[in-house]
């Protein structure tokens, strides 16, 4: 097998386009829970529809938002990651197992006793939510901001780099949709194995791009004849 | 997705991610998971176990303790044989004991001679706020302050004092400044011919001249320093390297041990025998507990009865064992292999025989739950309380005197934080659900990882504000702490 084969074809959902998404979430069928504010239901549907069409499930859980275990985090071994060389010659150094980490709301195992806006920071900068203050980041400027001075990265494979790109209001409703529209599911997944700088020398702007993005268009683009 | 990694999902087998230019191996190889070998300081010393001096009493007074304690620069050995530049209460590290008696009233002159500001908390005492030491009253350089206090009834106990300025804490411990407090029962239970040792247990790292290697918080070592603590590779015991504990064959010895280390979290054994575990952070259980091996989390004390079970002429050691307290991305390397502290030197038979000890020590009176005003959830995670750091001018709990309160601390990371409150001790109910099975004073509990603890507290005396925070010294003066404030009853409104 080739290694572009490799990825899973499920990953090409990312590809979805977003006007789709969104009208998913505006004509979706109407609340049937009565005393539901109809725009936070619609924020948790739109959350919903983005955590399906980015295959949030992929790696933490689930087959579908019916499946048992959907977006528990990983149950089996073979469904860690092995991050650096020995993703090639397993008993190459270093190694690190990273885990898809529980999604749902239980305050164990989960995120339950993380806020919507730690969830947000974690999607938008990629930042550890355990080890990030519940605080509103203004500045992609270490120490700045309240950007932390040593920030701590979640785990690779995780891709946050490109989903930093969604809206805010998109972010904000998969951690709607992840706080407030998930049961809580006790699953204790082992924490993520990484480098003591957090990954943080692996996603510099070199690395990983500017956020938010050059204006359109930069050198590489051009506006629609 | 990060383009530098190459990444592979085991149950594939296959890769996701193949871009091959690595330098985030060299990156991630560099830095020191490896823990640095104390094999340069391993000198095993002859010395027998020294005890700190005791601060002299300067009051005639019956009942009053009244003694000059001072904080200044040193030149001392921190680590033994290289005298370097260090800080020192009374010009000695570990500090002078302040020794005391349940009921005492206690005045501390106190100089700080730093050329910095500080304060001196006095780990777990009950005591009035503006007393207590903590960052919100900090005493300049050059300036005096008296620390006026009485020690509670009922409070007999090992107990310590230490630093505790803003963000400079684990500075002015790694630079000399910790010391043991005792204070005492006139009716104590257990036997008073029992020989007493006190072990004040610190480590430290060091540069090749013998002053502290304090590491640069943007280096690596700085970082893990910032994770983990700052977990030193030498191990002394009252400043000694690998003392020497001289114990008669059938003797029993009552050792009050107290961990002043910034990190480190001691798995105190006796290989070979076992241990009776008489009292902790408060005092005395009310009967003894048999253990192979104790946990020590940083700050907490523990009083042991070592028994003299060997012939003359044997030897045993006194050991920390491997435990996993860290973090999966800085555990050191190192971390599973035990380490000796000091060593226990059989010299002769006792010509005494041990004295009988109590099987009940004492009454321990649960704090009573039926009228608890608060249930509190406080969340630890990495640096933060609450997803919160500290701020000075905030108040994050808010009681009144003469509530009881029930605090879960709920750790959801993957790292033991020593969880602490300031003047007021508290019981343990349970962890995990699991009930304590033995009850007894705490001022600290070391909540493990995704650990839930569930303590009761009786704020019953003393309003103000209070410190709470991990005792981990590195979190701590990284704003892992927070203020509890307790007000005044209400006033009875006039019929």
């Amino acid at each position: 097998m080739t290694i572009s084969s490799s990825i899973r074809f499920r990953h090409l959902i990312w590809l979805a386009p977003l006007g789709a998404v969104l009208a998913l979430a505006a004509f979706g069928p109407a609340s049937s829970s009565r005393g539901v504010d109809p725009g936070a239901r619609a924020q948790l549907m739109l959350g919903r529809s983005l955590v399906l069409n980015h295959d949030c499930g992929g790696c933490h859980g689930g087959a579908d938002p019916g499946a048992p275990g959907w977006l528990a985090g990983m149950t089996r071994p073979e469904q860690e990651f092995l991050i650096g060389p020995c993703a090639f010659n397993t008993s190459a150094k270093p190694c690190f197992h990273t885990r898809p980490r529980n999604l749902t709301p239980d305050n164990a195992t989960g995120l339950g006793r993380f806020s919507e806006r730690q969830i947000f920071n974690a999607l938008r900068f990629g930042l550890r939510p355990e080890d990030t203050p519940d605080v509103s980041i203004t500045s992609m400027t270490q120490g700045k901001g309240n950007f932390p001075l040593h920030p701590h990265y979640l785990a690779p494979p995780m891709p946050w780099p490109g989903w930093r790109y969604m809206s805010d209001a998109e972010l904000r409703a998969v951690a709607a949709y992840l706080k407030r529209g998930l049961k809580p599911v006790a699953n204790k997944v082992p924490d993520s194995e990484g480098p003591p700088d957090f990954w943080a020398s692996e996603y510099t702007v070199d690395k990983i791009g500017r956020y938010p993005a050059p204006a359109f268009p930069t050198t590489n683009e051009m506006e629609p004849k | 997705m990060p383009r530098q990694l190459r990444v592979v999902r085991k149950s594939l087998g296959l890769t996701l991610l193949t871009l091959l230019a690595s330098s985030a191996f060299l990156r991630a190889s560099a830095p020191a998971r490896h823990w640095p070998s104390a094999g340069r300081f391993a000198g095993v010393s002859a010395d027998t176990l020294t005890m700190p001096v005791v601060l002299k009493n300067i009051s005639t007074v019956p009942g009053t303790v009244e003694v000059n304690l001072s904080a200044g620069p040193a030149r001392l050995a921190l680590l033994p044989g290289h005298v370097t530049n260090a800080y020192a209460y009374n010009g000695s590290v570990p500090g002078p004991t302040l020794e005391v008696h349940e009921g005492d009233h206690v005045i501390i002159h106190f100089h700080n001679d730093l050329p910095e500001p500080t304060t001196i908390h006095w780990h777990g005492l009950h005591i009035p706020a503006a007393m207590d030491g903590s960052p919100l009253r900090p005493i300049g350089a050059g300036k005096r302050y008296d620390y006026v206090f009485t020690i509670p009834r009922g409070s007999a106990g090992t107990y310590w004092y230490h630093p505790h300025p803003d963000v400079r804490t684990g500075y002015q411990m790694a630079m000399g400044l910790f010391g043991a407090i005792i204070v005492r029962d006139p009716k104590d239970p257990l036997p008073a011919s029992l020989p007493e040792k006190l072990l004040v247990l610190s480590d430290n790292r060091f540069k090749p001249d013998g002053s502290p290697d304090i590491s640069d918080p943007n280096s690596t070592q700085g970082e893990i320093d910032q994770e983990n603590g700052r977990e030193g590779n030498v191990l002394l015991v009252n400043g000694q390297l690998s003392p020497v504990i001289n114990i008669r064959s059938g003797e029993t010895q009552r050792w009050r041990v107290i961990n002043v280390s910034a990190a480190r979290i001691y798995r105190l054994a006796i290989p070979g025998q076992t241990l009776l575990h008489v009292g902790d952070d408060g005092g005395l259980f009310e009967r003894p507990r048999e253990v192979n091996d104790i946990l020590l989390a940083n700050s907490e004390r523990l009083e042991l009865l070592v028994r003299g079970t060997r012939p003359p002429g044997s030897r045993a050691s006194l050991q920390t064992l491997p435990y996993d307290r860290y973090d999966p991305h800085t555990r050191p390397e190192s971390w599973d292999v035990a380490r000796d502290l000091l060593s226990l030197r059989y010299v002769d038979a006792s010509s005494q025989p041990s004295p009988a000890l109590p099987s009940r020590m004492r009454t321990v009176v649960p704090i009573d739950t039926t009228h608890v005003l608060h249930h509190r959830v406080l969340v630890l995670s990495q640096g933060l309380i609450n997803g919160r750091t500290m701020d000075m001018n905030r108040v994050d709990i808010r009681s009144r005197l003469g509530a009881t309160e029930i605090w879960q601390i709920e750790n959801v990371v993957t790292m033991d934080h020593p969880f602490h409150l300031h003047g007021f001790q508290f019981q343990i109910l349970d962890r995990d659900g699991v009930p304590e099975p033995y009850r007894s004073w705490k001022d600290v509990v070391n909540v493990r990882k995704h650990q839930t603890v569930r303590v009761v507290v009786r704020f019953d005396d003393f309003p103000g504000k209070w410190m709470f925070h991990c005792h981990i010294l590195d979190h701590e003066d990284h704003g892992m702490m927070g203020i509890l404030e307790i007000q005044p009853p209400r006033p009875r409104r006039k019929s």
